[in-house]
Protein backbone atom coordinates (compact mmCIF):
# COMPACT_ATOMS: atom_id res chain seq x y z
CA UNK A 1 0.00 0.00 0.00
CA UNK A 2 2.67 2.55 1.41
CA UNK A 3 4.17 1.58 -2.12
CA UNK A 4 1.12 2.48 -4.25
CA UNK A 5 0.76 5.71 -2.56
CA UNK A 6 4.09 6.50 -2.80
CA UNK A 7 3.75 6.27 -6.65
CA UNK A 8 0.79 8.11 -6.98
CA UNK A 9 2.44 11.08 -5.28
CA UNK A 10 5.45 10.59 -8.30
CA UNK A 11 2.48 10.39 -10.86
CA UNK A 12 0.79 13.43 -9.00
CA UNK A 13 3.58 15.71 -8.81
CA UNK A 14 4.02 15.32 -12.65
CA UNK A 15 0.30 15.97 -12.83
CA UNK A 16 0.82 19.11 -11.06
CA UNK A 17 3.57 20.67 -13.05
CA UNK A 18 1.41 19.24 -16.21
CA UNK A 19 -2.03 21.01 -14.86
CA UNK A 20 -0.13 24.36 -13.92
CA UNK A 21 0.76 25.25 -16.79
CA UNK A 22 -3.25 25.53 -18.02
CA UNK A 23 -4.32 26.56 -15.17
CA UNK A 24 -2.61 29.89 -15.37
CA UNK A 25 -3.79 30.50 -18.88
CA UNK A 26 -7.14 29.97 -18.12
CA UNK A 27 -6.95 31.85 -14.93
CA UNK A 28 -5.53 34.93 -16.85
CA UNK A 29 -6.85 34.97 -20.72
CA UNK A 30 -9.71 32.86 -20.16
CA UNK A 31 -8.24 30.19 -22.96
CA UNK A 32 -8.49 26.51 -22.45
CA UNK A 33 -5.64 25.95 -24.44
CA UNK A 34 -6.57 22.53 -26.06
CA UNK A 35 -2.97 22.41 -27.60
CA UNK A 36 -1.50 22.52 -24.83
CA UNK A 37 -0.43 18.40 -24.97
CA UNK A 38 0.86 18.72 -28.41
CA UNK A 39 3.41 21.85 -27.25
CA UNK A 40 4.90 18.91 -24.88
CA UNK A 41 4.93 16.38 -27.33
CA UNK A 42 6.39 19.07 -29.78
CA UNK A 43 9.08 19.39 -26.82
CA UNK A 44 9.93 16.30 -26.84
CA UNK A 45 10.55 15.57 -29.88
CA UNK A 46 12.74 18.08 -30.62
CA UNK A 47 14.71 17.48 -27.36
CA UNK A 48 14.97 13.15 -29.23
CA UNK A 49 15.80 14.88 -32.27
CA UNK A 50 18.84 17.24 -30.60
CA UNK A 51 19.85 14.32 -28.71
CA UNK A 52 19.79 12.40 -31.91
CA UNK A 53 21.97 14.96 -33.25
CA UNK A 54 24.01 14.61 -30.57
CA UNK A 55 23.66 17.06 -28.31
CA UNK A 56 24.12 16.44 -24.75
CA UNK A 57 20.57 15.44 -22.32
CA UNK A 58 20.74 18.62 -20.09
CA UNK A 59 21.31 20.99 -22.92
CA UNK A 60 18.86 19.20 -25.40
CA UNK A 61 16.01 19.56 -22.69
CA UNK A 62 17.01 23.09 -22.01
CA UNK A 63 16.89 23.82 -26.18
CA UNK A 64 13.07 21.63 -25.70
CA UNK A 65 11.80 23.96 -22.86
CA UNK A 66 12.21 27.13 -25.07
CA UNK A 67 10.98 25.69 -28.07
CA UNK A 68 8.06 25.19 -26.00
CA UNK A 69 7.82 28.43 -24.24
CA UNK A 70 8.77 29.96 -28.07
CA UNK A 71 5.44 28.29 -29.05
CA UNK A 72 3.34 29.07 -26.24
CA UNK A 73 4.39 32.90 -26.76
CA UNK A 74 4.07 32.86 -30.35
CA UNK A 75 0.25 31.82 -30.00
CA UNK A 76 -0.41 34.58 -27.55
CA UNK A 77 0.85 37.10 -29.81
CA UNK A 78 -0.36 36.29 -33.24
CA UNK A 79 -3.75 33.51 -32.45
CA UNK A 80 -4.84 34.44 -29.28
CA UNK A 81 -4.98 38.37 -29.79
CA UNK A 82 -8.92 38.18 -31.64
CA UNK A 83 -9.44 35.76 -28.59
CA UNK A 84 -8.65 38.47 -26.07
CA UNK A 85 -10.99 40.82 -27.64
CA UNK A 86 -14.20 38.35 -27.39
CA UNK A 87 -15.94 38.14 -24.29
CA UNK A 88 -17.94 35.36 -22.30
CA UNK A 89 -19.20 32.68 -24.01
CA UNK A 90 -17.49 33.80 -27.29
CA UNK A 91 -14.49 34.01 -26.24
CA UNK A 92 -14.20 30.70 -24.57
CA UNK A 93 -15.93 28.69 -27.76
CA UNK A 94 -13.06 30.88 -29.97
CA UNK A 95 -10.55 30.21 -27.49
CA UNK A 96 -11.33 26.22 -27.69
CA UNK A 97 -11.71 26.11 -31.49
CA UNK A 98 -8.66 28.12 -32.05
CA UNK A 99 -6.20 26.19 -30.13
CA UNK A 100 -8.20 22.73 -30.88
CA UNK A 101 -7.15 23.96 -34.55
CA UNK A 102 -3.57 24.38 -33.33
CA UNK A 103 -3.11 20.52 -31.86
CA UNK A 104 -4.33 18.99 -35.11
CA UNK A 105 -1.50 21.48 -37.02
CA UNK A 106 1.32 20.27 -34.90
CA UNK A 107 0.28 16.81 -34.16
CA UNK A 108 -0.85 16.20 -38.35
CA UNK A 109 3.40 17.76 -38.92
CA UNK A 110 4.65 15.74 -35.98
CA UNK A 111 3.13 12.53 -36.99
CA UNK A 112 3.28 13.28 -40.67
CA UNK A 113 7.40 14.21 -39.85
CA UNK A 114 8.28 11.66 -37.50
CA UNK A 115 5.38 9.37 -37.23
CA UNK A 116 7.68 6.85 -34.75
CA UNK A 117 8.98 9.18 -33.10
CA UNK A 118 9.35 9.08 -29.18
CA UNK A 119 11.33 10.88 -26.09
CA UNK A 120 13.16 8.43 -23.55
CA UNK A 121 15.68 10.05 -20.93
CA UNK A 122 17.21 7.23 -19.20
CA UNK A 123 18.97 8.26 -15.58
CA UNK A 124 21.41 6.03 -15.01
CA UNK A 125 21.31 4.50 -11.24
CA UNK A 126 19.74 2.40 -9.16
CA UNK A 127 16.79 2.55 -7.49
CA UNK A 128 17.03 4.79 -4.42
CA UNK A 129 14.75 3.63 -1.40
CA UNK A 130 12.62 6.27 -0.30
CA UNK A 131 10.92 5.40 3.25
CA UNK A 132 11.54 2.11 2.38
CA UNK A 133 10.14 1.77 -1.29
CA UNK A 134 12.39 1.52 -4.01
CA UNK A 135 12.17 3.56 -6.46
CA UNK A 136 13.73 4.29 -10.03
CA UNK A 137 15.97 7.38 -10.43
CA UNK A 138 14.14 8.31 -12.89
CA UNK A 139 11.30 9.08 -11.16
CA UNK A 140 13.19 10.58 -8.03
CA UNK A 141 14.52 12.99 -10.61
CA UNK A 142 11.17 13.95 -12.15
CA UNK A 143 9.37 14.29 -8.55
CA UNK A 144 12.27 16.86 -7.35
CA UNK A 145 12.05 18.45 -10.82
CA UNK A 146 8.62 18.96 -10.57
CA UNK A 147 8.47 20.32 -6.62
CA UNK A 148 11.38 22.72 -7.45
CA UNK A 149 9.23 24.34 -10.09
CA UNK A 150 6.45 24.12 -7.81
CA UNK A 151 8.83 25.83 -5.29
CA UNK A 152 9.98 28.35 -8.22
CA UNK A 153 6.26 29.12 -8.79
CA UNK A 154 4.88 30.05 -5.93
CA UNK A 155 7.96 32.27 -5.02
CA UNK A 156 7.24 33.81 -8.47
CA UNK A 157 3.40 34.59 -7.75
CA UNK A 158 3.72 34.83 -3.99
CA UNK A 159 6.77 37.19 -3.32
CA UNK A 160 7.84 39.02 -7.01
CA UNK A 161 6.02 41.99 -7.80
CA UNK A 162 5.54 40.89 -11.09
CA UNK A 163 4.05 37.69 -9.95
CA UNK A 164 1.68 39.68 -7.74
CA UNK A 165 0.65 41.74 -11.05
CA UNK A 166 -0.25 38.49 -12.90
CA UNK A 167 -2.36 37.18 -9.75
CA UNK A 168 -3.98 41.13 -10.28
CA UNK A 169 -4.92 40.57 -13.64
CA UNK A 170 -6.51 37.02 -12.85
CA UNK A 171 -8.69 38.55 -9.95
CA UNK A 172 -9.64 42.00 -11.67
CA UNK A 173 -8.34 42.84 -15.03
CA UNK A 174 -9.55 46.47 -15.15
CA UNK A 175 -8.32 47.37 -11.29
CA UNK A 176 -4.82 45.89 -12.51
CA UNK A 177 -4.50 48.76 -15.61
CA UNK A 178 -5.40 51.41 -12.92
CA UNK A 179 -2.41 50.56 -11.14
CA UNK A 180 -0.17 50.24 -14.45
CA UNK A 181 0.16 46.86 -15.07
CA UNK A 182 -0.41 45.60 -18.68
CA UNK A 183 -2.68 42.73 -19.22
CA UNK A 184 -1.16 42.36 -22.57
CA UNK A 185 2.59 42.10 -21.03
CA UNK A 186 1.26 39.61 -18.55
CA UNK A 187 -0.82 37.50 -20.78
CA UNK A 188 2.79 37.37 -23.12
CA UNK A 189 5.17 36.17 -19.81
CA UNK A 190 2.31 33.89 -18.99
CA UNK A 191 1.81 32.06 -22.15
CA UNK A 192 5.30 31.54 -22.78
CA UNK A 193 5.78 30.47 -19.01
CA UNK A 194 2.99 27.69 -19.72
CA UNK A 195 4.30 26.40 -22.78
CA UNK A 196 7.91 26.03 -21.12
CA UNK A 197 6.25 24.05 -18.53
CA UNK A 198 4.59 22.17 -21.09
CA UNK A 199 8.37 21.43 -22.42
CA UNK A 200 9.44 20.81 -18.82
CA UNK A 201 6.60 18.16 -18.67
CA UNK A 202 7.86 16.57 -21.73
CA UNK A 203 11.25 16.22 -20.31
CA UNK A 204 10.23 14.71 -16.68
CA UNK A 205 7.73 12.41 -18.07
CA UNK A 206 10.41 10.53 -20.45
CA UNK A 207 12.14 10.06 -17.42
CA UNK A 208 9.82 7.66 -16.29
CA UNK A 209 8.22 6.08 -19.67
CA UNK A 210 8.84 7.04 -23.51
CA UNK A 211 6.88 9.73 -24.43
CA UNK A 212 5.53 9.44 -27.89
CA UNK A 213 4.10 11.48 -31.01
CA UNK A 214 0.29 10.55 -30.06
CA UNK A 215 0.48 11.32 -26.42
CA UNK A 216 -0.51 14.87 -26.84
CA UNK A 217 -4.68 14.17 -26.09
CA UNK A 218 -4.44 12.58 -23.36
CA UNK A 219 -1.70 15.41 -21.87
CA UNK A 220 -4.08 17.97 -22.37
CA UNK A 221 -7.32 15.69 -21.06
CA UNK A 222 -5.16 15.44 -17.83
CA UNK A 223 -4.10 19.22 -17.37
CA UNK A 224 -7.38 19.77 -17.50
CA UNK A 225 -8.51 17.53 -15.05
CA UNK A 226 -6.32 18.54 -13.16
CA UNK A 227 -6.97 22.47 -13.45
CA UNK A 228 -10.55 22.14 -13.04
CA UNK A 229 -9.76 19.71 -9.74
CA UNK A 230 -7.57 22.36 -8.57
CA UNK A 231 -9.29 25.55 -9.11
CA UNK A 232 -8.38 27.50 -12.67
CA UNK A 233 -5.57 30.39 -11.79
CA UNK A 234 -4.34 28.79 -8.90
CA UNK A 235 -0.78 27.20 -8.79
CA UNK A 236 -0.79 25.63 -4.86
CA UNK A 237 -3.96 24.26 -6.26
CA UNK A 238 -2.75 22.70 -9.20
CA UNK A 239 0.10 20.85 -7.14
CA UNK A 240 -2.40 19.76 -4.95
CA UNK A 241 -4.51 18.38 -6.45
CA UNK A 242 -2.09 16.99 -9.37
CA UNK A 243 -0.82 14.64 -5.50
CA UNK A 244 -4.06 13.70 -5.18
CA UNK A 245 -5.53 12.68 -8.52
CA UNK A 246 -1.87 10.88 -8.30
CA UNK A 247 -2.75 8.71 -5.69
CA UNK A 248 -6.23 8.14 -6.92
CA UNK A 249 -5.17 7.07 -10.12
CA UNK A 250 -2.64 5.18 -8.69
CA UNK A 251 -4.44 3.54 -5.97
CA UNK A 252 -7.46 2.89 -8.04
CA UNK A 253 -4.97 1.33 -10.86
CA UNK A 254 -3.64 -1.11 -8.16
CA UNK A 255 -6.84 -2.12 -7.32
CA UNK A 256 -9.59 -2.40 -10.20
CA UNK A 257 -7.54 -1.47 -13.24
CA UNK A 258 -5.36 -0.50 -15.25
CA UNK A 259 -8.46 0.79 -17.59
CA UNK A 260 -10.48 1.97 -14.80
CA UNK A 261 -7.83 4.91 -14.09
CA UNK A 262 -9.44 7.51 -16.64
CA UNK A 263 -13.07 7.11 -15.79
CA UNK A 264 -11.91 7.71 -12.45
CA UNK A 265 -9.82 11.22 -12.98
CA UNK A 266 -12.76 12.42 -14.88
CA UNK A 267 -15.06 11.38 -12.62
CA UNK A 268 -12.79 13.59 -10.17
CA UNK A 269 -13.26 16.44 -12.00
CA UNK A 270 -16.64 16.15 -12.81
CA UNK A 271 -17.14 15.89 -8.47
CA UNK A 272 -15.31 18.53 -8.38
CA UNK A 273 -17.35 20.49 -10.53
CA UNK A 274 -20.59 19.56 -8.42
CA UNK A 275 -19.01 19.86 -5.33
CA UNK A 276 -16.62 23.21 -5.37
CA UNK A 277 -17.60 24.67 -8.69
CA UNK A 278 -14.31 26.77 -7.74
CA UNK A 279 -12.25 23.88 -7.31
CA UNK A 280 -9.62 22.94 -4.83
CA UNK A 281 -7.99 26.80 -3.83
CA UNK A 282 -9.44 28.72 -7.08
CA UNK A 283 -9.81 32.59 -7.20
CA UNK A 284 -6.26 33.25 -8.06
CA UNK A 285 -5.40 33.41 -4.21
CA UNK A 286 -2.83 30.69 -4.19
CA UNK B 1 -1.45 69.40 -15.82
CA UNK B 2 -4.04 67.84 -17.74
CA UNK B 3 -5.74 69.78 -20.64
CA UNK B 4 -9.00 68.24 -22.30
CA UNK B 5 -10.27 70.08 -25.31
CA UNK B 6 -13.52 69.73 -27.33
CA UNK B 7 -13.59 65.68 -25.79
CA UNK B 8 -16.38 63.23 -27.26
CA UNK B 9 -17.11 59.62 -25.82
CA UNK B 10 -19.68 57.26 -25.41
CA UNK B 11 -20.14 53.61 -26.36
CA UNK B 12 -21.55 52.06 -29.65
CA UNK B 13 -21.04 55.22 -31.20
CA UNK B 14 -23.69 57.42 -29.30
CA UNK B 15 -21.85 60.51 -27.75
CA UNK B 16 -22.56 60.30 -24.39
CA UNK B 17 -20.36 62.98 -23.28
CA UNK B 18 -19.58 66.10 -26.05
CA UNK B 19 -17.81 69.39 -26.81
CA UNK B 20 -16.00 68.77 -23.31
CA UNK B 21 -12.98 71.67 -22.19
CA UNK B 22 -11.49 71.66 -19.20
CA UNK B 23 -8.09 72.13 -17.25
CA UNK B 24 -6.89 70.94 -13.93
CA UNK B 25 -3.81 73.11 -12.99
CA UNK B 26 -1.23 71.75 -10.79
CA UNK B 27 -1.32 71.34 -7.24
CA UNK B 28 -5.84 72.29 -7.54
CA UNK B 29 -8.38 70.51 -6.81
CA UNK B 30 -11.03 70.79 -9.33
CA UNK B 31 -15.19 68.81 -9.06
CA UNK B 32 -17.51 67.88 -11.90
CA UNK B 33 -20.53 67.88 -10.42
CA UNK B 34 -23.73 66.81 -12.19
CA UNK B 35 -26.98 64.59 -11.67
CA UNK B 36 -26.64 60.33 -12.36
CA UNK B 37 -26.16 59.90 -16.12
CA UNK B 38 -25.10 63.43 -16.58
CA UNK B 39 -21.71 61.86 -18.35
CA UNK B 40 -19.19 61.90 -15.04
CA UNK B 41 -17.94 58.41 -15.33
CA UNK B 42 -17.69 58.04 -19.30
CA UNK B 43 -15.77 61.53 -18.71
CA UNK B 44 -13.69 60.12 -16.72
CA UNK B 45 -13.39 56.34 -18.45
CA UNK B 46 -12.01 58.68 -21.66
CA UNK B 47 -9.46 60.57 -19.93
CA UNK B 48 -8.04 57.56 -18.01
CA UNK B 49 -7.84 55.78 -21.14
CA UNK B 50 -10.30 53.25 -20.19
CA UNK B 51 -12.57 54.03 -22.98
CA UNK B 52 -11.19 55.54 -26.17
CA UNK B 53 -12.46 59.19 -27.17
CA UNK B 54 -14.41 59.47 -30.00
CA UNK B 55 -13.20 62.87 -31.12
CA UNK B 56 -10.96 65.57 -29.07
CA UNK B 57 -8.04 65.49 -26.68
CA UNK B 58 -6.25 64.67 -23.99
CA UNK B 59 -3.11 66.30 -22.77
CA UNK B 60 -0.87 65.21 -19.53
CA UNK B 61 2.11 68.31 -19.28
CA UNK B 62 2.14 68.99 -22.70
CA UNK B 63 1.95 65.12 -23.60
CA UNK B 64 -0.87 63.77 -25.98
CA UNK B 65 -2.24 60.96 -24.14
CA UNK B 66 -5.38 60.46 -25.66
CA UNK B 67 -5.14 57.35 -27.50
CA UNK B 68 -2.79 55.75 -24.76
CA UNK B 69 -4.47 52.73 -22.84
CA UNK B 70 -5.53 52.76 -19.15
CA UNK B 71 -1.90 51.50 -18.29
CA UNK B 72 0.46 53.68 -19.74
CA UNK B 73 -1.75 56.73 -18.66
CA UNK B 74 -1.36 55.29 -14.82
CA UNK B 75 2.44 54.88 -15.48
CA UNK B 76 2.61 58.33 -16.44
CA UNK B 77 1.06 59.26 -13.47
CA UNK B 78 -2.55 59.56 -13.63
CA UNK B 79 -4.21 57.57 -10.70
CA UNK B 80 -7.99 57.13 -11.69
CA UNK B 81 -10.25 55.41 -8.82
CA UNK B 82 -13.58 54.56 -10.43
CA UNK B 83 -16.85 54.45 -7.85
CA UNK B 84 -17.02 50.22 -7.70
CA UNK B 85 -13.06 50.97 -7.11
CA UNK B 86 -12.03 47.34 -8.79
CA UNK B 87 -9.76 46.15 -5.53
CA UNK B 88 -8.05 43.16 -5.81
CA UNK B 89 -11.11 41.79 -3.36
CA UNK B 90 -8.92 37.87 -2.65
CA UNK B 91 -5.44 39.39 -2.07
CA UNK B 92 -4.84 41.67 1.54
CA UNK B 93 -4.66 44.91 2.15
CA UNK B 94 -1.17 44.73 1.98
CA UNK B 95 -0.79 43.30 -1.28
CA UNK B 96 -3.56 45.98 -2.65
CA UNK B 97 -1.35 48.64 -1.44
CA UNK B 98 2.28 47.09 -2.87
CA UNK B 99 0.21 46.43 -6.57
CA UNK B 100 -0.53 50.13 -6.04
CA UNK B 101 3.50 51.31 -6.54
CA UNK B 102 3.82 48.75 -9.98
CA UNK B 103 6.50 48.15 -11.24
CA UNK B 104 8.89 49.91 -8.38
CA UNK B 105 8.49 48.39 -5.09
CA UNK B 106 6.49 50.34 -2.20
CA UNK B 107 8.65 52.99 -0.19
CA UNK B 108 8.33 53.31 3.54
CA UNK B 109 8.01 56.58 3.08
CA UNK B 110 4.56 56.67 0.69
CA UNK B 111 3.30 53.74 2.39
CA UNK B 112 4.01 56.28 5.75
CA UNK B 113 2.59 58.83 4.56
CA UNK B 114 -1.10 57.05 3.47
CA UNK B 115 -1.14 55.23 7.03
CA UNK B 116 -0.92 59.03 8.21
CA UNK B 117 -4.47 59.50 5.97
CA UNK B 118 -5.66 56.39 6.77
CA UNK B 119 -4.91 55.33 9.86
CA UNK B 120 -7.23 52.23 9.67
CA UNK B 121 -5.66 50.67 6.73
CA UNK B 122 -2.63 49.82 9.06
CA UNK B 123 -4.54 47.68 11.38
CA UNK B 124 -6.00 46.19 8.84
CA UNK B 125 -2.61 44.95 6.54
CA UNK B 126 -3.06 41.26 6.81
CA UNK B 127 -7.31 41.46 5.73
CA UNK B 128 -8.02 40.35 2.13
CA UNK B 129 -9.87 43.65 0.32
CA UNK B 130 -12.98 41.81 0.29
CA UNK B 131 -13.82 41.26 4.12
CA UNK B 132 -13.52 45.43 4.65
CA UNK B 133 -16.18 47.55 4.99
CA UNK B 134 -17.42 49.66 2.34
CA UNK B 135 -16.11 53.12 3.86
CA UNK B 136 -12.70 51.00 4.30
CA UNK B 137 -12.71 49.59 0.55
CA UNK B 138 -13.32 53.64 -0.57
CA UNK B 139 -10.14 54.02 1.59
CA UNK B 140 -8.15 51.30 0.57
CA UNK B 141 -8.67 52.42 -2.74
CA UNK B 142 -7.43 55.77 -2.70
CA UNK B 143 -4.80 54.37 -0.92
CA UNK B 144 -3.98 52.00 -3.34
CA UNK B 145 -4.04 54.92 -5.81
CA UNK B 146 -1.62 57.01 -3.46
CA UNK B 147 1.19 54.40 -3.27
CA UNK B 148 1.72 54.88 -6.81
CA UNK B 149 2.80 58.50 -6.51
CA UNK B 150 0.20 59.77 -9.08
CA UNK B 151 0.56 63.72 -10.05
CA UNK B 152 -3.11 63.41 -10.74
CA UNK B 153 -5.49 61.71 -8.67
CA UNK B 154 -9.22 61.28 -9.99
CA UNK B 155 -12.12 60.20 -7.92
CA UNK B 156 -15.37 58.57 -9.63
CA UNK B 157 -18.24 59.00 -6.93
CA UNK B 158 -15.93 59.02 -3.94
CA UNK B 159 -19.34 59.27 -1.77
CA UNK B 160 -20.79 55.57 -3.44
CA UNK B 161 -22.01 53.84 -1.01
CA UNK B 162 -21.30 55.55 2.10
CA UNK B 163 -23.12 56.66 4.71
CA UNK B 164 -23.69 60.40 5.31
CA UNK B 165 -21.03 60.78 7.91
CA UNK B 166 -18.53 58.26 5.98
CA UNK B 167 -18.77 60.31 3.08
CA UNK B 168 -17.84 63.35 4.62
CA UNK B 169 -14.88 61.43 6.65
CA UNK B 170 -13.95 60.63 3.44
CA UNK B 171 -14.25 64.22 1.79
CA UNK B 172 -12.29 65.73 5.30
CA UNK B 173 -9.74 63.11 3.80
CA UNK B 174 -9.81 64.53 0.71
CA UNK B 175 -9.20 67.82 2.12
CA UNK B 176 -6.28 66.57 4.13
CA UNK B 177 -4.60 65.08 1.10
CA UNK B 178 -4.95 68.42 -0.89
CA UNK B 179 -2.20 69.76 1.42
CA UNK B 180 0.34 67.14 0.27
CA UNK B 181 0.59 68.58 -3.18
CA UNK B 182 -1.41 66.32 -5.12
CA UNK B 183 -3.50 67.19 -7.52
CA UNK B 184 -7.07 66.55 -7.39
CA UNK B 185 -10.40 65.96 -10.08
CA UNK B 186 -13.49 64.49 -8.34
CA UNK B 187 -16.54 63.66 -9.99
CA UNK B 188 -19.36 63.83 -7.36
CA UNK B 189 -23.41 64.08 -7.42
CA UNK B 190 -23.41 65.20 -3.71
CA UNK B 191 -22.67 68.95 -4.34
CA UNK B 192 -22.12 70.73 -0.99
CA UNK B 193 -19.19 66.97 -0.34
CA UNK B 194 -17.87 67.99 -3.86
CA UNK B 195 -17.67 71.87 -3.24
CA UNK B 196 -16.51 70.96 0.41
CA UNK B 197 -13.05 70.23 -1.44
CA UNK B 198 -12.46 72.05 -4.25
CA UNK B 199 -10.77 74.97 -5.59
CA UNK B 200 -13.31 75.14 -8.56
CA UNK B 201 -15.78 73.13 -10.32
CA UNK B 202 -17.75 72.61 -13.65
CA UNK B 203 -21.11 71.24 -14.15
CA UNK B 204 -22.12 68.93 -16.55
CA UNK B 205 -25.03 68.19 -17.41
CA UNK B 206 -26.93 65.95 -20.53
CA UNK B 207 -23.24 65.38 -21.32
CA UNK B 208 -21.89 69.17 -21.63
CA UNK B 209 -20.81 71.65 -19.48
CA UNK B 210 -22.57 74.33 -18.76
CA UNK B 211 -20.96 76.02 -15.82
CA UNK B 212 -17.61 76.53 -14.19
CA UNK B 213 -16.48 78.82 -11.27
CA UNK B 214 -15.12 79.05 -7.56
CA UNK B 215 -17.37 76.90 -5.09
CA UNK B 216 -18.61 80.33 -3.88
CA UNK B 217 -19.95 81.16 -7.43
CA UNK B 218 -21.50 77.88 -8.00
CA UNK B 219 -22.99 77.83 -4.51
CA UNK B 220 -24.73 81.13 -5.37
CA UNK B 221 -25.28 80.42 -8.54
CA UNK B 222 -29.58 80.06 -8.90
CA UNK B 223 -29.58 77.34 -11.26
CA UNK B 224 -27.22 75.28 -9.48
CA UNK B 225 -29.28 75.74 -6.12
CA UNK B 226 -32.47 74.53 -8.02
CA UNK B 227 -30.99 71.53 -9.75
CA UNK B 228 -28.58 70.27 -7.10
CA UNK B 229 -29.04 71.81 -3.91
CA UNK B 230 -32.85 71.02 -3.72
CA UNK B 231 -33.01 74.83 -2.52
CA UNK B 232 -35.50 77.07 -4.89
Amino acid sequence: MKAVILDGIVLGLGFGLLGVGMTLVYGLGGVLNLAYGEVAVLAAIVVAQAMAGGIPTALAAVIGVLAAASTGLLLDLTLMRPVYRQSGGNKVLLGLLLTLGVAFVIEGVLTWRDPLGALSINVAGKPISILGVPLAVGSVWASVIALAAAAALLVFFGATIFGRAVRSVIQDELGARLVGISPALVRAVIFALSGGLAGLVAVTQSMTAPLTVNAGFNLTVTALIVSVVGGLGSVAGAFLAGVLLGIVDSVSAYYIGRYITSIVLLGAAVLTILVWPRGLLGGGQG
Amino acid sequence: MLEVSTLAAGYLGQKVVDGIDLAVRPGEAVAIIGSNGAGKTTLFRAIAGLLRPMAGRVMLDGRDVTRWPAQRVAQAGVAYVPAERHLFGGMTVKTNLTLGAYPRRPDRETLESVFEIFPVLRERLQQRAVTLSGGEQQMLAVARALMGRPRLLMLDEPSTGLAPKLAKDAFDALVGLKGTGVTLLVAEQQVPLALSVADRGYVLENGRITMEGTPHELDQNPEVRRAYLGVG
